[in-house]
């Protein structure tokens, strides 16, 4: 009887080790675990042995019987673990499926941008109709009456408006600046606003200069601040774009509409300010300019200069876009050449 | 403008340790962007005098001589040449190895080696003037002759640059950052900064006193708003000689070209003090007299090359008493020329307004190193600096000469502008407080006048500054702060309101509308000009009658401005079908039109805007692309949070197919539309082999929400029953006539798909639709489902014909 269970136990544990597959294992865990196993037929004959040998034989059987099924949920754990739901190879090395969203234009994905970091310190959102008028983008800024850019040569003035003069001469207006102006009119003071658009220049383009561009001009307006504060509107703009501190410089620069004005460089970023080609070898680029807002403009947004002062940032945006990722020629920004847009994802 | 700091030296004593490049920052923070920073002797270097000792013939060339120069060597060197005037003793110039010369004067400058000619060593060159930059100091008279320094105090191996005087150090002056300042365009008005800013006091100009018993010249000015001083001085025994090579050397690094010694100081008082100067040979001058006036009609001017221009009533002109002699400020015409045959002179120093000058230059388009002066408006005042120099200059290099007349007409003086500054003011504005000795010492070095009384600075600014550059306290405050560099002034937090948050929803608006056109239709966002090509106007069939046109295009065909941005889109999908099969884009921008819109006030008008916003899906498959189009704008609504779209047929875009087109509607009023491209435009915007979808909406009638309002429904608590049915209808049957019939008897019905294969009759198509039907109570029996579903067929069948497809 004891040869016959150690006989069912190694054919059994064979049995097991010969399974491949779940099936397998099925048939293979009823022949040796079922009711018409080897091991079932032995402990049917127990009733004929004597107690002793009954005691033993039946301990045997079960020990013999949990040894099976230990191995055989080992192997069912086994198989089961190296099973695929794959029939067949898998290239792993194919690519994965395309996604296809579409991007937003490189000029907008840093005009929002810059919206972001100025909303978090309160400033409202304004825009201004693309053609303007000689009192908004000269007149009302302190442009001398006979400004250069005031000339049929540097505007796109309107036809069959352009020997007119003030709100009569009309034009696709040259900067942002006018509309400063019309948000005071419209708003009075204190004021905290960004004013990004399209500007318009008649000008020969190259690499470095567009007729239609996009700028960004940043204006506050309230009683007793210091000029220098307008500092801090710089560095905004630049930690957001560049995502760290930025060093910067404040230089001496003209522009009718503010008194005292100023030039802002940032260190070049290729060379780290020593010194390169893109800096023509200075180690400053000149990002954006800005100032105190001019007392007369102040008169022309009917404020009083003596209550209310002011500064503003203006930046150009594709100069922005072209320092972030390296682009090296303001014509691509109208060019609506997909090549081109589809790599700012 | 270009900066010489051996010309500023002569008006300021600039410490030694002062490098060049530290003073170009300085500058550049404080008062003008300097550009960069040349220093002018590095293009001489191993350029130095030799002395021809021997001639030799060349053995194996004709036109080559072997000379043994001496260079200021232990030995003298052997150098082969063809020049046309060698001698024996001759004083050259030789370029030795190491130097970069022009060769023959034309090209990028390439360095001097070593080398044999035809089997002769030659040690450097012998140089014409316009191989080593000398052509400004010793004209050449033909090809090949060579730099004689005949008479030239100087000995070999000299470097050259000590011979012309050009060891010196050149700022360029961005000329942008300088056009507010008319006291800058001359050396003085720099080194005064300069001064200001490293506390270093001024030299004092020459000043020359004119013998008061003097007979005048006689000067008529009859615009005297145009020239408010005419200054006119007849100098005699003035003949056409060359100036001193200092002279020459200080000309060339500012800029000009030497020409002879009388018109070299007038170019030099105008680059030391800002003043232009005029010298006319007094020969020319008929009457002894200067009118200054209008032009008169059909005058014209002639000039040296015995052209004439034109002139209008407009033009100032210089003249005596017969004709113009001059435009003045600008240029001369023949009559001011000096010549071989000049003995004296009747030299101008003169104020023109800036208004008159920029004028007539813009007319002629002509910019002068005079005009460009004029142009900024320069104080009356400047002109006695212009005398005096001229003056003392004239005295050394024609210790002979005799002023014979001097006139000086002065109808309208510079009024010096007049300001109170108060502390407080400062204070505020500056942000920090700073001490009155600290203003006043800036102040004082710029050229102010100050008082200080009870907490106000009464200054008068300098008569230079006093043009329209300085009028304001503000003004004022601006030269403090710069000379103080605006960087030593800290940085102040600016204070944030808490009163009330940002809220624009037009603003946000606009932002989700581009964001899901890109982000989750998958649409590339693009610019094109709001001028747009003819062309495509009438493409997209645009009433072109309607577009606002531009004055001064950027060319003639780009002169209207886009009423609808379908044309520019129609551009842009010409362009990238080169590099693309299927693509979608969109575009959000402003368009305009003839028409009135007050933006302000009912004073203000301006053309009809719009904002638009169109997209365009391109791709083989016509309906296809309509339909994702119409997809588009189906789901605009509700992913961007604003009032829903609907669709009405009602007017055909004018770029729209005839059939495949829809009107966009927002609370019954028409925003937009859809379709297909037309044949005919396509055609016209040379759109082939593909078909092309697109959008026009109004973003300025679209109305955001003012918050989210998705609102939460419970999911049902029987299950619903889905079925599909596939009918067979007539092919002018709509799926919304076929939706309307069942809406009401099911809980949802959905649209799966349309089918016209070759199994379907002709005249008939297959729709698949799905429907969800249920029970509120209870959950459906087998046969409640097939009673409902037997309804809906029949309800089909009878309203529209339709008949279940055979699976």
């Amino acid at each position: 009887m004891k040869e016959k269970l150690l006989e069912i136990r190694k054919q059994g544990l064979e049995k097991i080790e010969a399974v491949k597959t779940l099936e397998e294992l099925q048939d293979v865990r009823r022949d040796l675990t079922g009711k018409k196993s080897a091991l079932s037929e032995v402990l049917k004959t127990l009733g004929s042995l004597s107690p002793d040998m009954r005691k033993e034989i039946g301990m045997q059987s079960t020990e013999i019987k949990n040894i099976f099924v230990d191995k055989l949920n080992a192997k069912e754990g086994e198989i089961i673990s190296s099973k695929s739901v794959l029939d067949k190879p898998l290239d792993v090395t194919l690519p994965g499926k395309k996604i296809t969203p579409g991007v937003l234009h490189p000029v907008t994905q840093m005009c929002y941008d810059l919206n972001d970091a100025f909303a978090s310190l309160g400033f409202e959102v304004f825009s201004e109709d693309d053609i303007s008028s000689e009192k908004f983008v000269f007149d009302n800024l302190n442009f001398p009456p006979d400004h250069p850019a005031r000339q049929m040569m540097d505007t796109y003035w309107i036809e069959k408006t352009e020997d007119k003069s003030n709100n009569e001469r009309l034009c696709l207006r040259p900067h942002l600046t006018g509309a400063s102006v019309r948000y005071l009119l419209k708003h009075g003071a204190p004021a905290r606003f960004v004013y990004p658009g399209r500007v318009y220049r008649n000008e020969d383009v190259d690499s470095g200069h567009e007729r239609a561009f996009f700028q960004y001009e940043a204006l506050i307006v309230d009683k007793n601040i210091s000029f220098s504060s307008g500092i801090v509107m710089i560095q905004t703009i630049l930690e957001k774009v560049f995502g760290r501190e930025i060093k910067v410089r404040m230089r001496e620069g003209f522009f009718p509409f503010v008194e005292p004005g100023y030039e802002i460089d940032m260190e070049c970023l290729v060379c780290g300010g020593k010194g390169c080609k893109v800096c023509k070898h200075n180690g400053w680029i000149e990002v954006m300019p800005g100032g105190v807002i001019h007392p007369n403009v102040l008169k022309s947004a009917n404020l009083d200069p003596e209550e209310w002062t002011g500064f503003y940032i203006n930046i150009g945006l594709e100069r922005l876009v072209m320092m972030r990722y390296g682009v090296d020629d303001i014509r691509w920004f109208h060019s609506a050449d997909l090549r081109f847009l589809e790599q700012f994802k | 403008m270009r900066v010489s700091l051996n010309l500023i030296k002569k008006y300021l004593d600039l410490p030694k340790e002062l490098t060049p490049k530290q003073i170009a920052y300085d500058l550049t923070i404080r008062t003008v962007e300097v550009e960069s920073v040349e220093d002018t002797s590095v293009k001489y270097q191993n350029i130095v005098v030799g002395k021809i000792v021997e001639i030799r013939n060349h053995p194996n060339a004709d036109l080559l001589k072997i000379c043994l120069t001496d260079i200021g060597e232990e030995n003298p060197v052997q150098i082969v040449c063809g020049g046309s005037n060698l001698y024996e003793g001759e004083y050259v110039v030789v370029s030795k190895p190491g130097a970069k010369v022009i060769w023959h004067g034309e090209g990028e400058p390439v360095e001097i080696k070593e080398t044999k000619m035809r089997g002769e060593l030659s040690y450097g060159m012998i140089c014409g003037a316009e191989e080593v930059y000398l052509d400004a100091f010793f004209p050449p008279k033909d090809d090949h002759e060579i730099v004689d320094l005949k008479g030239i105090d100087c000995y070999p191996g000299q470097n050259i640059s000590e011979i012309v005087c050009m060891e010196d150090t050149i700022l360029e002056i961005d000329n942008k950052s300088l056009t507010n300042r008319p006291d800058l365009w001359g050396h003085y008005g720099i080194a005064r900064e300069l001064g200001a800013i490293y506390h270093l006091p001024l030299k004092e100009l020459p000043k020359v006193s004119i013998d008061s018993n003097l007979p005048k010249y006689e000067i008529d000015i009859q615009e005297k708003e145009k020239c408010n001083r005419y200054v006119g001085i007849e100098i005699e025994n003035i003949y056409e000689k060359e100036s001193p090579m200092w002279m020459k050397a200080m000309l060339v690094n500012t800029g000009m070209r030497p020409i002879n010694a009388i018109v070299d100081i007038t170019n030099y008082v105008m680059m030391a003090v800002g003043q232009p100067l005029h010298a006319f040979d007094r020969n020319h001058v008929d009457g002894e007299k200067i009118i200054v006036r209008n032009a008169k009609k059909d005058e014209k001017l002639l000039l040296l090359d015995n052209n004439t221009i034109d002139l209008t009533s407009d033009d100032l002109v210089i003249c005596d008493k017969n004709d113009a002699m001059a435009l003045a400020g600008i240029r001369g015409g023949k009559k001011d020329s000096i010549l071989p045959d000049t003995t004296g002179i009747v030299l101008e120093i003169a104020n023109f307004a800036a208004s008159t000058i920029r004028k007539t230059g813009k007319r002629f388009d002509e910019k002068t190193e005079a005009s460009i002066r004029y142009e900024k408006q320069i104080d009356t005042e400047r002109v006695d600096q212009g005398v005096s120099l001229a003056l003392q200059l004239i005295k050394d290099f024609y210790p002979e000469s005799n002023i014979v007349k001097y006139g000086d007409c002065y109808p309208i003086k510079t009024k010096r502008a007049v300001i109170d500054l108060p502390q407080e003011f400062l204070d505020v504005r500056l942000g920090k407080v700073l001490k009155k000795d600290t203003i006043e010492e800036i102040l004082k070095y710029l050229g102010y006048d100050v008082e200080y009384n009870k907490n106000v600075y009464h200054v008068t600014a300098p008569v230079w500054r006093s043009t329209g550059d300085i009028s304001l306290k503000d003004d004022v405050m601006g030269d403090i702060a710069r000379i103080l560099s605006y960087q030593s002034f800290e940085a102040k937090p600016l204070s944030i309101k808490v009163s009330k948050a940002v809220h624009q929803n037009k603003v946000l608006l606009e932002r989700r509308l581009r964001e899901y056109l890109a982000y989750r239709c998958g649409l590339n966002e693009i610019f094109t000009y709001p001028w747009i090509d003819e062309k495509y106007l009438k493409a997209a069939k645009v009433d072109i009658t309607k577009c606002i046109r531009l004055a001064t295009a950027p060319s003639p065909e780009q002169a209207n401005l886009r009423s609808s941005l379908i044309p520019g889109m129609l551009e842009a999908i010409n362009k990238n079908l080169r590099y693309f099969d299927t693509f979608k884009m969109f575009e959000m921008a402003q368009v305009f039109e003839k028409g009135e819109y007050h933006p302000s006030t009912i004073t203000e008008t301006l053309p009809i805007h719009k904002k638009f916003l169109t997209g365009c899906v391109v791709g083989r498959d016509a309906k296809e692309i309509f339909y994702e189009v119409k997809g588009i704008i189906e789901s605009m609504a509700d992913y961007c949070h604003m009032h829903k779209l609907t669709f009405e047929q009602k007017e055909k875009p004018s770029w729209a197919d005839v059939n495949g087109y829809l009107n966009v509607m927002c609370n019954d009023i028409e925003v937009g539309s859809i379709g297909l491209v037309s044949v005919s435009t396509m055609n016209d915007a040379k759109i082939k082999h593909t078909n092309v979808a697109m959008f026009e909406i109004n973003f300025d009638k679209l109305i955001p929400y003012d918050s989210r309002t998705n609102k939460f429904e419970h999911l049902p608590q029987l299950p619903l029953v889905q079925k599909d049915l596939s009918i067979l209808v007539d092919e002018n049957i709509t799926w919304k006539e076929i939706q309307e019939l069942i809406e009401n008897k099911v809980k949802e019905v959905e649209f799966i798909e349309e089918y016209n294969g070759n199994q379907i009759p002709s005249g008939k198509k297959s729709i698949m639709l799905r429907i969800k039907i249920g029970n509120d109570e209870n959950t459906m029996t087998t046969e409640e489902i097939n009673n409902k579903m037997d309804s809906i067929v029949k309800t089909l069948n009878k309203k529209c014909g339709a008949v279940l497809r055979e699976e």
